[in-house]
C-alpha cells in the first residue's frame, strides 16, 4: 500500500510495478482526480480533504491495508513516514512497514535525541542543550555556549518553532514565542537550544542499509538554496567545491552513526558545514523529496532498494561497488507566489507542458486539468537534470525550465531559473542563507 | 457522514468585484454543495470614503466539513483570492464569514458562531434573510438609515437570477433528482410558462466521479431522501436479520455494521423512514463516503 499522495505516491508506485508488485492507493476526497488514484491498482478513499482526517487516519488506512490483504506499507515522506507509533501499529497488524524499526526511528526522530545517540558514536554535533526545561535554562546554556543562538522545537521541523537569538534581552521573548508555535504545530512545546552556525552549507548523505547489517552510503548532496523556512529549493550532488577530506569524513561519519543504532532501510545524514567544521544536525528516517539526484549519479532505484530491503532481501552490494558518475541537479516546482512570500496558489492548472530530452527527468502528478487542492504540500513537480559535468547539468536545467509551461498557477520556475543564473550558484559557493540574501536584495 | 447546512457572508471591495464574487463561489463548491445564493447587495463603506463600495451576498451551503474545518477552508479560500498580486500580504479582496452552521452556537478562540456581529449589519442580515425566514424580523429591527445602506443590485452581465426564482428551481430540481433517485425514470421534465427543467440521472461512473457534487439531501421537500455513508474504511455487512430495499421501520434501526481492526461500527436508519435502496454489497469493502443506503423520510 502507498500511504501517501502526490508526486511521490507515483514514484512509488512506478518502482512497485516495475517490480511486478501490485498496489493500492489511499486517497483523500479532495484527490479523488488525482494521478496516483488512477494509477494504482486499487485505490480506497479514506477521509476528507484535511490530512488529519485522510492521509494521518491511521484506523482507515490500516483498515484498508488489511481488507486489501497488503504485505507492507509504504509511507512516501512527510504525512506517518517518521512516526514510530504508525510503523509499530503496521507490524502489530502483520503488515511491513517500508522503512527502518519503530525503535531506530523514535531515537533518530527526535531531533534532541538523534544527537546525543550520534555523539556516543563520535559524531560530532553543534554545541547545544538537551530539552530545556525553563528559560532561565536557557539563559544559562546559551551563555556558556556563547550568543548568537537557536532556540528549535524538538519535535519541529519545516522551521516551525525555530528563533534566532542574538543576544540576551531577545531570549524570553523568542522562547514564549518558540513554545507557543510548537504546541500549536507539534503538539509539543518542548525546546532544545543551540550554537548558531552562521552561513553554514547544508549538505545531506543519502545512505542504505540492509537486515544483515550491511550499510552503504550513496554520497552527499548539497541542499543550501532555501526558501526563508529553511525549506529546500534546489539540491545538486555531488557538493561542489567540498574539500576532499571533508566529504570522506561525512561519509565516515554517516556510516558511523547508523552502525551505531542498527539502521535499516533508506535514510539521510543532514550535516552542517562551515569553514572545515561539519555538524550532524538531524536524521530523516525515510526517501527524501530530493532522493533522484542521488539515483541519478548512482543509477540506482532507492524506492526499489527500500521495497528490496522491507522484503528480508541483502543489499547484494558493498561501498566498492558504488561509483558515482556525473552531477545532477533538483529544482523543486511549488505552487505558490515567489514574490509574495510563498503564498501557497492552489488553482486549477489550464495548460501543462513538461521538458524531455537528454539528461532530464521530471516526477509529478500534476496533468492539464488537474486541480491543485488547499490542503496539503505546494510541491507539484520536481525536475531534475543530469551532467557528465556540474555546467552541462546547468545548462540542462536552464533548457528544461524554459521549456516547462505552467499556467494557471503561480509557480517557482522564474525564481529557480534567477537562482541557475546567479554568479555565486554558478561558481558553486553559496550556503543556506544565499536565497535569502538574494531575495532581501529585490 | 451527514450533511450540514451552513451560511456563508462572502463581501469584496477591491478589483474586480463580481469576478471575486463568481470565483469565491465557484471554490466554495468544493467545499460541499450550494443550495441557494442570495442577491448581491452593493453597502457603502464604513469610514473612509475613498474606499469603493464592497458588494456582499449571502450563500447556504450544505457540507460534510465540521465547523472549524469549514473555518479553515474558508480562510485558505481567502488566502487564495485575497491577494493583490506584486505586494506582499497585500490586502485582502476577499472576506469569507462563516455565519451560522446548522443550530449550534460555537463560541471558542477559533469560530463564533452565530457570526458575533450578525444582528447589528444589514449587509449580512438583508442577503440572509432573503434566503432564510428565520431572519426577516430581525432584519425588520434594523433602523432605516442602516437598511437603506444596503441596495441590491443586478449583477453585471444579468447572470445572476432572482432569488425567488433561483431558490424556487433549487428546490424544483432537488425534489426531481429525489424522485428520480427512488424509481426506474432517468429523466424527467417539467414545462411551464416561464421555465423548464429537465432533470437526469448520470451515468454510473459520473456518480462516481462527481459524487460530492451530488447530494441528493432536501429538506426543503416534504419527503425527504437521505443517504448514509460509510465515515471508515473496513468490510460492510447487513444486519441480521437483513433489511430489504421498500422495507418501512418506525423507528430507528440498525442496517448494518463495518467492520474494521476487529471492530464493529453499527450502521443507523438515523430514525424512521422507507429503505429506498442498500448501495453497498453484503460482505463487500466499502471506502470512506461510499453510500450504504438511500432512505426516504416524513
Amino acid at each position: 500500500m502507498i500511504a501517501n499522495r502526490g508526486e511521490i505516491a507515483l514514484r512509488i508506485n512506478r518502482a512497485c510495478q516495475e517490480l511486478g508488485v501490485l498496489t493500492v492507493a489511499i486517497f483523500s476526497e479532495a484527490d479523488r482526480d488525482s494521478l496516483h488514484v488512477r494509477q494504482a491498482d486499487e485505490a480506497f478513499c479514506v477521509g476528507p480533504g484535511p490530512a488529519g482526517r485522510s492521509y494521518l487516519n491511521i484506523p482507515n488506512i490500516i483498515s484498508t491495508a488489511l481488507i486489501t490483504r497488503c504485505d507492507a506499507i509504504h509511507p512516501g515522506y512527510g504525512f506517518l513516514a517518521e512516526n514510530a507509533r504508525f510503523a509499530e501499529i503496521c507490524s502489530d497488524h502483520g503488515l511491513t512497514f517500508i522503512g527502518p524499526e519503530p525503535r531506530v526511528i523514535a531515537l533518530m526522530g527526535d531531533k534532541a535525541t538523534a544527537k546525543n545517540v550520534v555523539r556516543e558514536a563520535g559524531v560530532p554535533t553543534t554545541p547545544g542543550t538537551s530539552i530545556l526545561s525553563s528559560v532561565e535554562e536557557a539563559y544559562e546554556a546559551a551563555e556558556s555556549i556563547g550568543y548568537p543562538i537557536l532556540l528549535k522545537a524538538t519535535a519541529g521541523g519545516g522551521g516551525r518553532g525555530m528563533r534566532v537569538v542574538e543576544d540576551p534581552s531577545e531570549l524570553q521573548r523568542a522562547y514564549a514565542g518558540a513554545t507557543a508555535e510548537s504546541e500549536a504545530s507539534f503538539k509539543d512545546g518542548r525546546l532544545y537550544l543551540e550554537k548558531l552556525i552562521r552561513a553554514p552549507r547544508h549538505i545531506e548523505v543519502q545512505v542504505l542499509g540492509d537486515d544483515f547489517g550491511n550499510i552503504v552510503h550513496l554520497g552527499e548532496r548539497d541542499c543550501s538554496i532555501q526558501k526563508p523556512a529553511h525549506q529546500k529549493l534546489i539540491e545538486e550532488t555531488p557538493a561542489p567545491n567540498l574539500a576532499p577530506a571533508v566529504r570522506a569524513s561525512l561519509h565516515e561519519m554517516a556510516l558511523r552513526a547508523c552502525r551505531h543504532v542498527g539502521y535499516t532501510n533508506a535514510g539521510t545524514l543532514e550535516f552542517l558545514a562551515a569553514g572545515g567544521d561539519v555538524y550532524f544536525m538531524e536524521m530523516n528516517t525515510r526517501i527524501q523529496v530530493e532522493h533522484p539526484v542521488t539515483e541519478m549519479v548512482y543509477n540506482i532505484d532507492l524506492v526499489k532498494e527500500q521495497i528490496r530491503i522491507a522484503s528480508g532481501e541483502a543489499l547484494g552490494y558493498a561501498q566498492s561497488d558504488l561509483a558515482a558518475r556525473g552531477n545532477a541537479i533538483e529544482c523543486r516546482i511549488n505552487a505558490e507566489d515567489p514574490r509574495n512570500n510563498f503564498a501557497p496558489a492552489a488553482g486549477t492548472v489550464s495548460k501543462l507542458v513538461f521538458p524531455g530530452g537528454p539528461g532530464i527527468r521530471v516526477d509529478t502528478h500534476l496533468y492539464a486539468g488537474a486541480t491543485i487542492p488547499p490542503y496539503y504540500d505546494s510541491m507539484i513537480a520536481k525536475v531534475v537534470a543530469y551532467g557528465d559535468t556540474r555546467e552541462i547539468a546547468i545548462a540542462r536545467m536552464e533548457r528544461a525550465l524554459r521549456e516547462t509551461v505552467i499556467e494557471g498557477v503561480q509557480t517557482t520556475i522564474e525564481l529557480c531559473l534567477e537562482v541557475l543564473a546567479a554568479p555565486a550558484f554558478r561558481d558553486g559557493r553559496y550556503n543556506v542563507e544565499f536565497l535569502s540574501n538574494e531575495l532581501a536584495l529585490r | 457522514m451527514s450533511e450540514h447546512c451552513a451560511y456563508v457572508g462572502i463581501g469584496t471591495n477591491a478589483g474586480d468585484r463580481n469576478a471575486n464574487l463568481s470565483r469565491a463561489l465557484d471554490e466554495l463548491r468544493n467545499l460541499g454543495t450550494i443550495a441557494a445564493i442570495s442577491s448581491t447587495y452593493r453597502t457603502a463603506p464604513w469610514g473612509h470614503l475613498d474606499q469603493p463600495e464592497f458588494l456582499n451576498l449571502v450563500a447556504s451551503l450544505r457540507t460534510e466539513s465540521s465547523p472549524h474545518d469549514l473555518l479553515d477552508a474558508l480562510l485558505a479560500i481567502e488566502r487564495r483570492l485575497g491577494r493583490t498580486a506584486g505586494e506582499r500580504w497585500g490586502p485582502r479582496i476577499v472576506d469569507l464569514d462563516l455565519l451560522l452552521y446548522d443550530d449550534l452556537t460555537i463560541a471558542d478562540e477559533r469560530l463564533r458562531v452565530p457570526h458575533e456581529h450578525l444582528a447589528e449589519r444589514a449587509f449580512v442580515l438583508v442577503p440572509l434573510a432573503e434566503l432564510d425566514d428565520r431572519f426577516a424580523a430581525m432584519r425588520d429591527a434594523l433602523p432605516d438609515s442602516e437598511l437603506a445602506g444596503v441596495v441590491r443590485v443586478e449583477r453585471e452581465g444579468g447572470t445572476m437570477m432572482a432569488p425567488e426564482f433561483s431558490l424556487a428551481i433549487s428546490e424544483r430540481v432537488r425534489a426531481l433528482a429525489d424522485f428520480l433517485s427512488s424509481g426506474d425514470a432517468v429523466r424527467v421534465r417539467i414545462v411551464r410558462e416561464n421555465d423548464e427543467i429537465e432533470v437526469a440521472r448520470r451515468q454510473p461512473y459520473a456518480d462516481r466521479a462527481r459524487r460530492a457534487n451530488d447530494r441528493t439531501v432536501a429538506d426543503s421537500t416534504r419527503l425527504r431522501f437521505e443517504t448514509i455513508k460509510a465515515d471508515l474504511v473496513g468490510i460492510f455487512h447487513l444486519s441480521r436479520p437483513a433489511p430489504s430495499e421498500g422495507e418501512t421501520f418506525e423507528a430507528d434501526r440498525e442496517l448494518g455494521y463495518i467492520e474494521a481492526l476487529g471492530i464493529r461500527t453499527p450502521v443507523h436508519s438515523m430514525g424512521a423512514g422507507r429503505l429506498v435502496r442498500i448501495a453497498a454489497a453484503d460482505e463487500s469493502p466499502v471506502e470512506y463516503g461510499q453510500t450504504l443506503f438511500s432512505i426516504a423520510r416524513g
